[in-house]
């Protein structure tokens, strides 16, 4: 390189990362202008050679990580080995097996029943961004169950010149698996095809596996009930896990760079100590959730009320009102009074009238305005086409108008739906009435 | 209503016999008819789509769209240079149709520098595949896309519709998504070609120089369509921003309308300065009787505070009429809705008047309007033309009025009506080779695909540039790749459209309760145009700025109603840093180099409407901004015997008519380049003209300058000569001195400069 831009560009080491209105970022690159050489276009040909390993892989190598070769370049491995006796925060490893012997006998399904015949791999990966073409996976983790222990697989992407080496490495394109992961199916999984499709050229095509999310059903579980989704979180609140030491997520890209440039690899091992603990609480979340679906029996009232709205979501109707049932038997009417509503609906299923009409009454006291709102709808309606009783199919109507009336709560347009859906029904209900 | 109904030939009729406006008249040039000519429909074309072009009446093709044809399916490249309204779209449709009626997988890409004009020709080419009874899917993808529709595009759409901004920062870094369209890309379609210039046209040809790379990597070379207005250059611009060799189809064979021009210049209000009446003053006069004479007319205004300015009058012939829809302003800075209401309203003809800025060139469809006002020269030929071809329709006589200001270059125009039809349009630049741009897009492109050693970028040699790169730690080197390795996503640093990054976004507090955001304007801009107790306007409704975050760039507004508009003021600084090229012209030093500038808005007037009177002033404190780029410099010795503040004036003189003439050489945006005097420039002591290019870098605007800069002095000292004032005038020299001496002074410095001192 030119010793004068060596020269500049060391200066401007920190400097020109903050943005080009810069001022002396602007002025060295005019510098360079003088620099820039021209040429007509050409015909470009990609050649597939096999990159050498780092410079750094010794050094790496003594903090644990295993160097392994393959025919597209390097990768650094680390492996560990779980019994299924170690005890991850309230659930140990081997509850796992419980939870899946549990959905096998289980007389309903479920998207998140597995089975002991899957192969269950649990699926996290560390990368240098949030999202687009130059976004590197930088580490791939996996914990796969085993019949008589639990294995932890982390793939280390020895510089962005290996990535081929590591993604073959993973067996993505060879295993019959199911993935287990946070969050996977719009972040992780999304940015291993993107990596997939770059490699696509030297690579086996990647496998689409069965995918289980449990961001999707955590947020079903805890709607209502956690504030933050985040893994952390519902750590600590239900999993009884609580890190100690760990690095926070957003400092993992700069830690990798700084490990391919300086080859030093304490900090990354910090990284890769960090991803282990997500894996390890993906599998208790799972057991966690299962036990949830199962009997809820130690959930709040809005996450048990939660399971029985997904339940009749999966048109498992005879489950939804069973759990729902219990709700309202379990705890106390103040918790509850939702819950009513959604049970409201499987009775109303069910052909129980009176039973639907008194819980939308419960619930018509909500102070979600909305399932106030509803609940009064749904026992006009019940009234008016069930009971044929106008009167109070009108009475009903009339107070949820009243109660929509005095509302500041409802965004414009939603406001404006209930306004005519009530005001259409209360027309016809006069009519009908004279 | 019925009585006063009349046609263009009528009115125009009437205005030659009427004593005031006969006189204003100072030309009248009539281009007449021409006929058709076509040539047969090609022998290939796929059944489907014949069907479909007889479904709509088309039997043959015009002679350009046959030779599109042609080139397109010899996979030659071509740029077809069409005038307004000529069936340019058949260009890319047919040969992309075909394309794909006889390969399912191939795909076609289609950029259009405006999200509007890619709403309207899928509404275009949908009619097409419609009556063809095929499956072709087209969509456009833009910031209004549906999540949920997204994806489908990406697999499925064989004609993708989009923007430079959205390829940029919504499809390029994301082209793992996009395999289908990549591997299968067969033409790019880059409609509206001449909008690509300066800056912007910059950021485009490095935007297609990533596209090429990619669609490489997916093994797909895609042959390119493009079509433009009226340039100088429509090949060396197609080439350079698509770094492509481009055959050129010129002759047009569609049929044209009789059009009639008029080139009326205002009247002389204050003879001992030669000062005109306010063309927008009179442009309402004029704009009133068309309308009131029901004629259709669009009025291009050059700013968009003119444009409000004569919403605001022009509404005023309605105000007593309730909810009248008639007349409506149009430009950039409204809200999309507001923009496709007021189209429609013209194609339907519910809207009578439109008041636009040069947004409404482009081939945004509003069908044909009779009468088209230009208020001024809109500072290039081809827009000139483009604003021209809004108006004629078919079996029509179409009127064209040009409404010369009181500025040099109006003038100019208005003395040479010939230059509008001398066929010497001015040459559209731009600059890749800009560094700034440059390393903008190339760390875009290192994080579209990692680049090796010796990888050539466009037609760049880069490794010392990724070198640099990664010592910056945004690229990291292996032992023979570059790869991005930040967790910044760069295309979102990066903005095509301005040298400001950020736009001010404009909130009104009108309502308490109700805050909303009402338009947005360039950093820029805003400094003029939205410091505190600053008039901004919007759709003729007056607005006061009451605080403007520069730190957020937020701009609070508020309703008001007043008399007056403000005008503010930009004070320039200017040091040169490096001497590239010099030479002496006469008594004067030129240098070309870079400079760093330092812009400051110092202050502002209310001026009253109407009378356009002074009656107030403050001051704004907006930090500077700084910015380095390219210059072209004119020094010379002080004369002896002139004192300081003689040359001080003589040097503003010359820099007004300099900075007002240089659109005659250089096709770009106004505010594209500045001419700035200095009495001492910091370099040299000497008193030097600095002429500039308004963008980080340059991008080569000056350099042209730098080699055309005796025609260009020749051309202003003569047309200062000519002007009709005593003492120096807006038309010629500015207005700053009421001094008899400015303009003889201002002659004389020319001369010196053009070293004729002596003769006479």
């Amino acid at each position: 390189m030119h010793a004068s831009l060596r020269a500049i560009a060391m200066s401007l080491a920190i400097i020109a990362t903050k943005g080009r209105m810069d001022m002396s970022y602007e002025k060295k690159l005019l510098q360079m202008k003088q620099m820039m050489k021209k040429a007509p276009a050409k015909v470009e040909k990609p050649v597939i050679e096999k990159p050498s390993a780092p410079s750094y892989s010794k050094a790496w190598e003594q903090v644990g990580l295993t160097r392994i070769d393959n025919d597209f370049g390097t990768v650094f491995k680390y492996e560990k080995t779980y019994e299924k006796a170690y005890e991850h925060g309230h659930y140990a490893l081997g509850a796992i097996d419980d939870a899946l012997v549990q959905w096998e006998a289980a007389a309903f399904s479920h998207p998140y029943a597995a089975t002991t015949d899957e192969t269950l791999v649990f699926f996290d990966t560390e990368t240098t961004g949030l999202k687009g073409a130059g976004t590197y996976i930088f580490l791939l983790g996996f914990l796969t169950l085993r019949p008589y222990d639990v294995l932890l697989t982390q793939y280390v992407l020895a510089d962005p010149a290996h990535e081929a080496a590591l993604l073959f490495e993973s067996k993505l394109w060879q295993r019959d698996t199911t993935i287990v992961s946070y969050n996977g199916k719009s972040f992780d999984w999304p940015q291993l095809q993107t990596r997939w499709t770059l490699n696509q050229h030297v690579l086996p095509p990647l496998k689409i596996p069965r995918h289980i999310d449990l961001l999707h059903s955590s947020r079903r579980l805890w709607k209502n009930d956690l504030v933050r989704m985040k893994l952390k979180q519902v750590e600590e609140e239900k999993l009884g896990f609580v890190r100690h030491h760990d690095i926070p997520g957003h400092l993992a890209p700069i830690i990798y760079m700084d490990a391919i440039k300086s080859g030093e690899p304490s900090a990354l091992m910090k990284v890769l100590q960090h991803n282990e603990w997500d894996l390890l609480s993906l599998v208790t979340l799972y057991v966690h959730s299962t036990s949830m679906l199962m009997e809820a029996a130690s959930a709040s009232a809005t996450a048990y009320t939660n399971v029985g709205k997904w339940y009749a979501d999966l048109n498992e109707h005879e489950r939804s009102y069973d759990i729902l049932s219990r709700v309202t038997t379990t705890y106390e009417t103040f918790e509850t009074i939702q819950t009513y509503y959604y049970l409201g609906l499987q009775q109303k299923k069910r052909g129980d009238v009176e039973g639907a009409i008194a819980s939308f009454v419960r619930s018509g006291a909500s102070d979600d305005i909305r399932i106030a709102l509803k609940s009064h709808e749904e026992a006009a309606k019940l009234y008016e086409h069930a009971k044929k009783n106008t009167d109070e199919a009108l009475h009903m109507t009339n107070a949820a108008l009243q109660k929509l009336a005095q509302d500041r709560m409802l965004p414009l347009r939603a406001r404006q739906a209930f306004y005519e859906r009530l005001q259409k029904r209360r027309t016809r209900l006069l009519k009908k009435n004279q | 209503m019925w009585s006063k109904k009349k046609t263009v030939d009528e009115l125009l009729h009437a205005w030659q016999q009427h004593g005031d406006i006969r006189e204003r008249i100072e030309a009248i040039r009539t281009i007449e008819a021409t006929p058709a000519r076509y040539a047969p429909l090609p022998d290939e074309l796929h059944p489907s789509l014949r069907l479909a072009l007889a479904h709509r009446g088309v039997e043959q093709l015009y002679t350009h769209q046959r030779e599109a044809f042609d080139y397109a399916m010899n996979k030659q490249s071509f740029t077809a240079v069409t005038p307004t309204a000529s069936g340019k779209s058949y260009c890319y449709h047919l040969p992309v149709l075909q394309m794909i009626l006889t390969n399912k997988k191939a795909r076609a890409l289609y950029l259009f520098p405006t999200k509007a004009l890619a709403q309207d020709q899928m509404t275009d080419v949908n009619a097409l595949i419609e009556a063809s009874g095929e499956d072709v899917l087209s969509y456009t993808y833009d910031g209004d896309t549906s999540p949920s529709v997204r994806q489908k595009v990406r697999k499925a759409g064989h004609i993708v519709m989009t923007n430079p901004d959205m390829l940029h920062s919504g499809i390029l870094p994301h082209h793992t998504k996009w395999v289908a369209l990549f591997e299968n890309l067969e033409y790019i379609v880059l409609d509206e070609l001449h909008t690509y210039k300066g800056v912007f046209g910059s950021h485009v040809a490095h935007v297609i120089r990533r596209l090429q790379r990619i669609c490489a990597f997916y093994g797909s070379s895609p042959t390119f369509i493009c079509t433009s207005a009226t340039i100088q250059n429509p090949r060396e611009l197609a080439e350079s921003l698509t770094n492509t060799k481009h055959a050129l189809i010129t002759q047009s064979g569609a049929p044209t309308g009789k059009k009639t021009f008029v080139f009326y210049n205002p009247p002389i209000v204050h003879p001992a300065f030669n000062v005109r009446r306010s063309a927008v003053l009179e442009v309402r006069d004029l704009a009133k009787q068309l309308y009131d004479a029901n004629i259709q007319t669009i009025v291009f205004a050059k700013s968009r505070v003119r444009v409000e300015m004569l919403v605001t009058y022009l509404q005023q012939f309605t105000k007593h009429k309730l909810h009248d829809e008639t007349i409506k302003g149009y430009r950039g800075g409204y809200l999309p809705s507001e923009r496709r209401l007021i189209e429609k309203g013209l194609r339907d003809g519910t809207i009578q008047t439109v008041v636009s800025t040069n947004a409404l060139e482009l081939g945004v469809d509003i069908g044909q309007l009779q009468a088209c006002i230009m208020t001024g020269y809109p500072g290039n030929i081809a827009s000139a033309w483009q604003q021209a071809g809004r108006a004629g329709r078919r079996q029509e006589s179409a009127l064209i009025i040009y409404v010369a200001q009181n500025t040099a270059l109006d003038q100019y125009i208005i003395e040479n009506p010939d230059f509008f039809f001398g066929g010497d349009p001015e040459a559209a630049r731009i600059a890749p080779d800009n560094m700034l741009i440059l390393m903008d897009h190339l760390k875009c492109a290192a994080f579209e695909l990692p680049f090796r050693k010796g990888d050539m970028y466009g037609e760049f040699y880069i490794d010392e540039l990724l070198a640099y790169l990664a010592e910056e730690r945004v690229l990291f080197a292996t032992s023979d790749t570059w790869h991005w390795m930040s967790d910044r996503f760069p295309a979102h640093d990066i903005s095509l459209r301005s040298a400001a990054q950020e736009n001010v976004v404009i909130i009104d507090q009108t309502e308490t309760t109700n805050y909303r955001v009402i338009g947005e304007m360039d950093t820029y801009s805003a400094m003029t145009l939205l410091h505190e107790e600053a008039i901004y306007m919007h759709q003729g409704t007056q607005y006061q700025v009451e605080v403007l975050d520069w730190n957020e760039k937020k701009a609070y507004v508020r309703e008001v109603n007043v008399d007056y508009f403000t005008d503010a003021n930009l004070a320039v600084e200017l040091k040169v840093m490096s001497e590239d090229e010099t030479e002496t012209l006469g008594a004067a030093h030129i240098g070309y180099g870079d400079v760093s500038i330092l812009a400051q808005a110092t202050m502002f007037k209310k001026i009253r409407f109407n009378t356009h009177d002074n009656i107030g002033s403050g001051q704004i404190h907006l930090p500077p901004m700084e910015m380095h780029t390219t210059a072209t410099w004119l020094s010379f010795e002080p004369f002896e015997r002139w004192g300081e503040e003689r040359i001080s004036t003589a040097l503003i003189s010359v820099a007004y008519v300099l900075q007002s003439l240089t659109p005659l050489f250089v096709h770009c945006d106004r505010a594209d380049i500045s001419v700035v005097p200095q009495m001492k420039a910091v370099h040299n002591d000497l008193p030097t003209l600095f002429m500039y290019d308004n963008y980080p870098g340059g991008i080569g605007l000056s350099e042209k300058m730098y080699t055309s800069l005796p025609q260009l002095l020749t051309r202003a000292r003569d047309h200062v000569a000519k002007c009709r004032c005593e003492a120096g005038c807006p038309s010629c020299i500015g207005a700053q001195s009421i001094d008899a001496q400015s303009k003889l002074d201002a002659l004389l410095l020319m001369k010196k400069l053009l070293g004729l001192f002596g003769q006479v």
